[in-house]
């Protein structure tokens, strides 16, 4: 199989779904001569065209060949720190969760988890939130520390 | 002479600074930079106040090349189109080289769009007034009309990628009918995706996670110093800085054009006339010289349609405005006779804050490559950082920062399906304004699509947009005949 009829494969079952989407959308008492699902119906429509025009040219040529694996554990890792950092963040407010992202991030990429990989976390996180909250004004999740003093 | 050295040009030069910070940092965009600084300008001379937002406006332009240059993700969404011939030049340890060329583009833009507010001013202004639904509709297609010149290894991935871009742009409120359409019942989703948060997770999150899928790739070793270009440079860029000094005029005076639309017209025009097309996408500096000449031209043109009619044509002109009427000042025909000292000391703050741009720049740009150049699971740590707290500070929302990673696993996937990036930021950049203006259109002609060809701004525009499609397939058409030179955008 090659990359590019799974790719056209991939973007004809979205256009389909998206197409659905859009025909599910209520009408109007507003509506104009195009309506809310309109333009969504004809993106959906040349996407659909377009995919299976890719996947005629791959099933003619066959020229890219899905030859070689994709690293999906290790790149899923460094989602997964993302995703972490969210769901800790309410709780363990900005400064704590961005300094541990940085820490993994750090020690996932092959620095090391020692005392200056710590450091250099810590104080990366403060010089964000001096950046972003001090300079900035802009509120990032303080945490629960607020609540406990 | 003396307000000069003692408000204005220190006013400038913060301003800039100020600006160039905001625009460094990916998900503040100039508007927010300047409308951060509004309130500290309350108690400011007007003049100086004025002077301050504009410099800021002029900064954050300049700023958002340096991310995207260093760390493939555009600080503002203008800088977009930096992105791919910047962060080509980094890769081979040009990075000092293409800041520089950014820096002088800047500058360069800046000047000319600055010349032109002073020249041709009222002149130009009616521009502002012509422009109808028709108009802006038009104009969205010709942005779109990019798109089969920056899909260059397949025109249909390439449109692919621009039509999705398209049906992302269409999540939200439905513009004429105030339905919901893909919300999917989040209350988060209804004022759309901001272009911004698609960019960081297509350019930023996807870069790091391809980093990471390759542990092999290892930085280049950078040159400690800005470099900036030489007179056979200078020679080089010099038509790719006027076309986009001249398309940055135009769409700065045109109300929703804004320098993301320049940039991407700027950087193809830039192609087109150049001798060496085949570099472009690979590190040409003519690839960097148009884009930031179009958008540092824009943040002295939008001020044409302000300061003459009192229109803002950006939402960064928006908060200028809101300065102007914070300080008791009404822009429009009158300001240039009853404020002229107003007008005079904004002119002589842009100049310096043209000419601060350039200083600090260079100031700056030492730490920012030494930056780039530490141990590459620090540099990756610290990206990672930046770009979540940057996606966060859009609508202090961790439902962005999700967003913007589910972007990012999208920016992998078409790296690896070799499917080009700026066919579909440029999608998501004008769905919205071909939509919403395409309707209206509509509605005001009773459903006659007649309407588009009858208005004659719209004629031009629908024009020269077939004109590039065209020239675009027949290059594809061409090339399809001849060697692969290279992968897509």
């Amino acid at each position: 199989m090659t990359r590019d009829l799974v790719l056209g494969g991939a973007c004809l079952a979205l256009a389909a779904g998206y197409y659905l989407m859009a025909a599910a959308i209520p009408e109007s008492a507003l509506s104009d001569a195009v309506g809310a699902q309109g333009l969504p119906k004809t993106y959906a429509v040349v996407l659909g065209a377009l995919s299976l025009v890719l996947m005629f040219k791959s099933w003619k040529t066959r020229l890219t060949v899905l030859d070689h694996r994709v690293p999906i554990l290790r790149v899923a890792g460094m989602l997964v720190i993302g995703i972490v950092y969210l769901a800790v963040v309410p709780w363990t407010g900005y400064i704590l969760a961005l300094a541990g992202l940085i820490a993994a991030t750090t020690y996932y990429q092959g620095g090391g988890l020692n005392a200056r990989v710590a450091a250099v976390a810590l104080s990366g996180a403060l010089f964000f939130w001096v950046l972003f909250v001090a300079v900035l004004g802009i509120p990032h999740p303080p945490g629960i520390w607020p609540s406990l003093f | 002479m003396l307000l000069f050295f003692t408000s204005i040009l220190p006013a400038a030069c913060a301003g800039v600074a100020w600006g160039i910070l905001g625009g460094a940092l990916p998900g503040i965009s100039p508007s927010i930079t300047m409308a951060l600084l509004l309130p500290l300008t309350y108690t400011l001379d007007p003049t100086v106040a004025i002077v301050m937002l504009a410099s800021t406006y002029v900064g954050a332009e300049y700023g958002g090349s340096i991310p995207a240059i260093l760390i493939r993700t555009p600080g503002t969404n203008a800088a977009a189109a930096t992105v791919t011939d910047g962060y080509a030049m980094k890769l081979q340890g040009r990075a000092g080289e293409a800041l520089g060329i950014s820096l002088y583009s800047g500058f360069v833009g800046g000047l000319f769009g600055l010349a032109v507010l002073v020249l041709l001013a009222e002149r130009l202004s009616t521009l502002a007034l012509a422009f109808t639904p028709q108009a802006y509709f038009a104009l969205g297609v010709l942005g779109l009309s990019v798109i089969a010149s920056l899909s260059r290894e397949s025109l249909v991935k390439g449109l692919m990628a621009g039509v999705l871009g398209l049906m992302i742009s269409t999540i939200g409120t439905d513009p004429v009918t105030g339905l919901t359409r893909f919300t999917f019942g989040s209350p988060e989703l209804l004022s759309g995706i901001a272009p911004i948060l698609v960019m960081v997770g297509l350019f930023a999150i996807g870069e790091l996670l391809t980093q990471t899928g390759e542990p092999g790739v290892q930085a280049v070793p950078e040159p400690a110093r800005i470099k900036f270009p030489g007179p056979a440079m200078w020679r080089r860029i010099a038509l790719p800085q006027l076309i986009g000094s001249v398309i940055g005029t135009f769409e700065g005076v045109m109300p929703g054009g804004g320098g993301a639309v320049s940039s991407f017209l700027a950087y193809n025009e830039a192609r087109r006339w150049s001798r060496r097309k085949e570099e472009f996408g690979h590190g040409s500096p003519e690839g960097i010289a148009a884009p930031e000449a179009a958008n540092n031209t824009v943040a002295c043109a939008a001020l044409i349609p302000l300061l003459s009619l009192g229109i803002p044509s950006s939402n960064s002109a928006a908060v200028l405005l809101g300065g102007f009427l914070m300080h008791g000042l009404l822009p429009g025909p009158m300001l240039f006779v009853q404020s002229t000292d107003i007008v005079t000391g904004l002119y002589t703050g842009l100049l310096a804050a043209n000419i601060a741009m350039v200083l600090l720049g260079y100031l700056i740009m030492g730490p920012c490559i030494w930056l780039v150049g530490r141990p590459k699971p620090y540099l990756m740590a610290f990206i990672y950082a930046l770009v979540v707290s940057g996606v966060y500070a859009i609508e202090t929302s961790e439902f962005q920062v999700g967003l913007a990673l589910g972007f990012g696993v999208l920016g992998y996937a078409m790296r690896y399906f070799s499917v080009p990036l700026l066919p579909m930021v440029l999608g998501v950049v004008l769905g919205f304004m071909v939509e919403s203006n395409y309707r209206r259109a509509l509605v005001l002609s009773s459903g006659d699509h007649m309407t588009f060809v009858q208005d004659r701004i719209s004629a031009v525009l629908l024009g020269l947009a077939f004109v590039f499609m065209a020239g675009s397939l027949v290059r594809h058409g061409l090339g399809a005949w001849r060697p692969r030179s290279g992968p897509g955008v």
